[in-house]
């Protein structure tokens, strides 16, 4: 109640001040009269009588000011008129404020926006129960990892006592019939206990039942929430009812939220496995994903030891199979998110680096004005104001700075977010989960703001502890003590810390442009890709299956401006490829003798078609059939590997299928042509072995490797052609199948650069931002040496410098900070860029071109940042400098 | 000039001024009068501490004040003691007896 009523007073007092200040003066004026009178009928003067009020009880002013500090609204008052008095000093100096509330701003703004995208993408825990107890188990044969086969990993999960769930999936293609026209969706093949593993519930409905996992039963199937709102319009009624996949009605048990993408595969929908008792006993084709959830008093290391133990007794059991086969895990985040810890720890000291550039460059600025406004310090307090009221002031006119430079970084942070996530590679996963985290707002705003004030305060305190007199004598002299050495080595500090990040990013982008001119090994220019999956049960027949994809070839090949069309299992860069080990004839057929090669499954105008040069030999023809001999075309590294000094063509090896005689009976292939290396994997990655084999010849059960799934490539006049075109050409022969990842293969390109260089992306906004910072840096302490020398200028003139001599000194004195700036930050460096030598391609980490150019861009800027100031020290004018005292 | 006012308990003014108003509605002048006058001298309030007092008063709710004429013609401040304020005035009146009381009995023990 009384509170109230104070509050509601005080406001009263601060919005009609006026009425209140006089009503308290007219009923001082009426106490002071009465007390007067009083006293004048003690027979005193008039005169007197008012000396003696005022004795006794203190001149009216006095009494308002004790009646007027003894309310709150009065500290509010002060506070505010402090606010308006630091708003008025920082509007009489623009250009420090501008600096500051921009080096503020950006400091904030860019290591909050920068450590955002790194924490989504990866820092963040993956979206499931305890992530750190769920791990991905591989094989592990002859340097490779796939996944398990079926068998090995029914026996793993029999056998082992290490977990507490293991659930497997694999991939699947999935034509999803929809109202309009039919639609790829990307799904998985997975067991019961799969969603258990990620202890993920529905949010509808339920996941399978191990009674649904059995082999045909399993016509139910889960839905991501994205199908569910974009497809099914978020209808809640849709469980229970039946979707028409792959031309089978599926009944729909539940829907899972949106955060559950285990294996960032961006998969759609969930139907069982329902392994087969044939498929159970297969020890022979290792694809599966096993995912498992580890018990809570099992580590990782009595896993993996378990694993070896079980992995052995398979060895033992399926010698044909599983010889030379491990079995190891690793954690599900760095299986999915690759071992990150050194892009990680680069990006983590990026933003340290950036942060400290910010700090010192605002303790730079904070000093510099401290120096100058010691004098206006000692006044005041030689006036009396007290060492507390001081400190105070500047508090306030410091918080007004952090404010609006915070509140500039919370606004560049999000705009940054909002640019990285619009402009990032596409490609990075989770990137476009970025959000703007609070904790990194706060840490980096607190950071900041400290260093901003802190520094700030310098001249309050030293005001309180220095002889007030010594300093309004020294006025702005000529001195340079100790803080101005502070000062400089600030700047020597940011320089080099900006070297060291310009250097890094750098290098990564140097790596980058050599790896975008590394030639891929075909003509990449006006060709399309588009992948195609014929469903199971209707193109089951292999025979079948090639004839359609034959058909689809020849259709897309007589659109109006295709140039010509070809089939292959896997497109370059379109990623994925079946590898089979092959034995080259001569040595034993016996896997220990295999060598791991890439596959290719080709129409005869496959080559011709991506115009993959031929080196020897011939290219695939029609006649090329299973009645024939079978053939294969190989790339050089291959050949350069098996035959490393003979003539690869008439060689024969054996690979993919049992022979006539079936059992470990050889089907010879005769090698007839070599062609250029391929990169498929990505420009910046190592050229595998590598063999085509043509559709005709293909095994009958490889239709099952690659999922009846083939890329159709088409060479076309010019870019412009509709995917509506490509779509009805499928039509025409398969209605009902739908043609996706449809993309030339220039933005295929430009999507694989663009992932792996995301980290050099981050990078080089760093380096930015701090070329920025310590360019601003530089151009702050130039400035205030100049400031604060311009009476020693104006000396130097009068005595007959030039305005050039001037010029040049200033020049020269900017210079000398940069250059220890480089020579520590290029020690550093030297240092420092080993550590990136992994991340880069056909760059060394002491690169001199790289080093060269980034000395120079920070030379240049610099010498900028300077000349500014500079230019104003020559326009000092004598007599105005020397009359200034 | 002599402020005995310092040399009161804390808070003893706040309680003066109430008894004080409690007799009739009064303008501060008359206030620091009243108080002189009964304590036979003293206690003598100086302007600025009697006003703040006022001040503390009035936001707390204990008085309230208006603007009238005095018996010589002159516009000057009335303090008029309210509901609440008299409550107060009674309590602590109270209190302040019990505590006398308890000092008294300490310093005859001793």
């Amino acid at each position: 109640m009384s509170l109230l009523r104070a509050i509601t007073s005080g406001l009263r007092a601060l919005f009609h001040k006026k009425r209140v200040a006089q009503e308290l003066d007219e009923e001082l004026h009426g106490f002071q009269e009465m007390a007067v009178e009083e006293k004048i009928k003690q027979e005193l003067s008039r005169e007197q009588a008012l000396r003696a009020v005022r004795l006794e009880h203190g001149s009216t002013e006095s009494t308002k000011e004790q009646v007027r500090s003894a309310n709150w609204e009065t500290l509010l008052e002060t506070c505010w008129q402090d606010l308006r008095f630091a708003l008025r000093t920082l509007r009489k100096s623009p250009g420090f404020t501008v600096v500051a509330v921009l080096t503020l701003g950006l400091g904030i703004g860019a290591t909050t926006a920068i450590f955002c995208v790194m924490n989504s993408v990866l820092l963040k825990p993956l979206a499931m129960q305890d992530p750190g107890r769920v791990v991905y188990v591989q094989e592990q044969w002859h340097g490779l990892f796939p996944g398990l086969s079926i068998g090995n990993y029914s026996d793993v999960r029999a056998q082992n006592t290490s977990f507490a769930k293991l659930g497997a999936s694999h991939n699947g293609s999935f034509n999803l019939a929809t109202q309009s026209r039919p639609e790829r969706v990307e799904g998985e093949y997975v067991t019961a206990d799969y969603f258990e593993t990620f202890g993920v519930h529905p949010v509808l409905g339920r996941v399978f039942s191990t009674e649904e996992d059995r082999p045909g039963r399993g016509q139910v199937v889960v839905l991501s929430e994205r199908l569910w709102r974009t497809r099914f319009r978020a209808d809640r009624a849709i469980v229970g009812n039946t979707v028409r996949i792959n031309g089978t009605p599926y009944t729909v048990v539940g829907v899972m939220p949106n955060s559950f993408d285990p294996l960032l595969s961006k998969t759609d929908l969930w139907t069982p496995a329902g392994f087969t008792a044939e498929q159970l006993a297969n020890h022979d084709d290792h694809f599966l994903d096993v995912i498992g959830r580890l018990k809570p008093e099992i580590s990782r290391e009595q896993a993996q030891s378990e694993l070896n133990v079980i992995a052995n007794r398979l060895q033992r059991q399926y010698p044909s199979d599983d010889k030379d086969r491990g079995l190891r895990l690793v954690l599900l985040s760095t299986a999915l998110l690759g071992d990150q810890r050194l892009a990680l720890g680069m990006l983590l000291a990026a933003v340290a680096f950036l942060l400290l550039i910010a700090c010192a460059n605002i303790a730079n600025l904070q000093l510099a004005r401290s120096r100058m406004r010691q004098r206006e310090i000692a006044v005041r307090a030689a006036l009396g104001a007290s060492p507390k009221r001081i400190i105070r002031q500047l508090l306030t006119e410091n918080m007004a700075l952090g404010l609006a430079g915070g509140a500039f970084g919370v606004l560049l942070a999000y705009a940054g977010v909002k640019e990285i996530v619009t402009f990032g590679p596409a490609e990075v996963p989770r990137l476009a989960e970025t959000q703007i985290d609070a904790t990194a707002l706060t840490f980096s705003c607190t950071i900041a703001l400290l260093a901003s004030v802190l520094f700030g305060l310098v001249p309050a305190l030293r005001s309180a502890s220095t002889q007030l007199t010594e300093t309004i004598k020294v006025g702005i002299g000529t001195s340079s003590g100790s803080r101005d050495r502070f000062r400089s080595l600030l700047v020597v500090g940011e320089f080099a810390l900006a070297l060291f990040l310009m250097t890094g990013a750098g290098l990564l982008i140097r790596s980058g442009l050599l790896v975008a001119h590394v030639d891929p090994g075909f003509d990449t220019a006006n060709l399309l890709v588009g992948r195609i999956s014929l469903p199971d049960p209707s193109f089951h027949d292999p025979a079948a299956a090639r004839r359609t994809f034959e058909s689809i070839m020849a259709a897309a090949g007589s659109l109006p401006g295709v140039l010509e069309s070809a089939i292959v299992s896997r497109a370059p860069l379109a990623g994925g490829a079946s590898s089979n080990g092959i034995i080259a004839e001569g040595q034993a057929i016996d896997p220990s003798n295999a060598l791991n090669a890439q596959i290719q499954i080709v129409s005869p105008s496959y080559l011709s078609t991506v115009r993959i040069p031929l080196k020897v030999g011939r290219d695939f023809t029609v006649l090329d059939t299973r009645d024939a001999g079978l053939v294969a075309i190989v790339n050089e590294t291959l050949a350069r590997t098996l035959w490393p000094d003979a003539n690869a063509i008439g060689k024969r090896f054996a690979c993919c299928e049992p022979g006539p005689k079936g059992g470990q009976d050889p089907a010879w292939h005769e090698i007839v042509g070599v062609v250029a290396d391929v990169r498929a994997w990505g420009l910046d990655q190592q050229v595998q072995p590598q063999f085509y084999v043509p559709i005709a010849q293909m095994p009958p059960s490889s239709w099952d490797w690659v999922g009846r799934t083939m890329d159709l490539t088409v060479r076309t006049r010019s870019d412009v052609i509709s995917r509506g075109a490509l779509q009805s050409a499928v039509d025409s022969v398969a209605p009902g199948v739908p043609i996706y990842q449809l993309s030339t293969m220039t933005q295929k390109i430009a999507g694989k650069l663009e992932r792996s260089h995301f980290d050099t992306f981050l990078l080089t906004l760093f380096a930015a931002a701090a070329l920025l910072l310590s360019s601003v840096g530089i151009y702050g302490v130039m400035s205030f040496v100049v400031t604060q020398r311009r009476r020693d200028i104006g000396i130097r003139m009068a005595l007959g410098a030039t305005r050039e001599r001037i010029l040049r000194d200033v020049l020269r004195q900017g210079m000398k900070l940069t250059v220890a700036g480089l020579v520590v930050g290029l020690a550093g460096a030297l240092l420092g860029m080993q550590f990136l030598d992994s991340l880069l391609y056909g760059v060394q980490s002491s690169d001199p071109a790289t080093f060269a150019i980034v000395c120079l861009v920070l030379c240049a800027t610099a010498t900028l940042a300077s000349y500014v100031p500079a230019r104003r020290a020559t326009r000092v004018d004598p007599m105005v400098t020397l009359r200034h005292e | 000039m002599t402020d005995k006012s310092s040399d009161l308990v804390q808070g003893t003014l706040d309680m003066l001024i109430l008894k004080t108003l409690a007799l009739e509605p009064m303008h501060g002048w008359g206030v620091a009068v009243r108080i002189e006058q009964i304590s036979k001298g003293v206690f003598r309030v100086n302007a600025g501490s009697l006003f703040v007092a006022f001040q503390r008063l009035q936001r707390a709710g204990l008085i309230k004040s208006e603007w009238k004429a005095t018996e010589n013609n002159r516009r000057a401040k009335y303090y008029i003691l309210t509901e609440q304020g008299r409550k107060t005035l009674s309590s602590e009146t109270r209190e302040w007896e019990r505590q006398v009381a308890a000092i008294a009995r300490i310093l005859e023990a001793s």
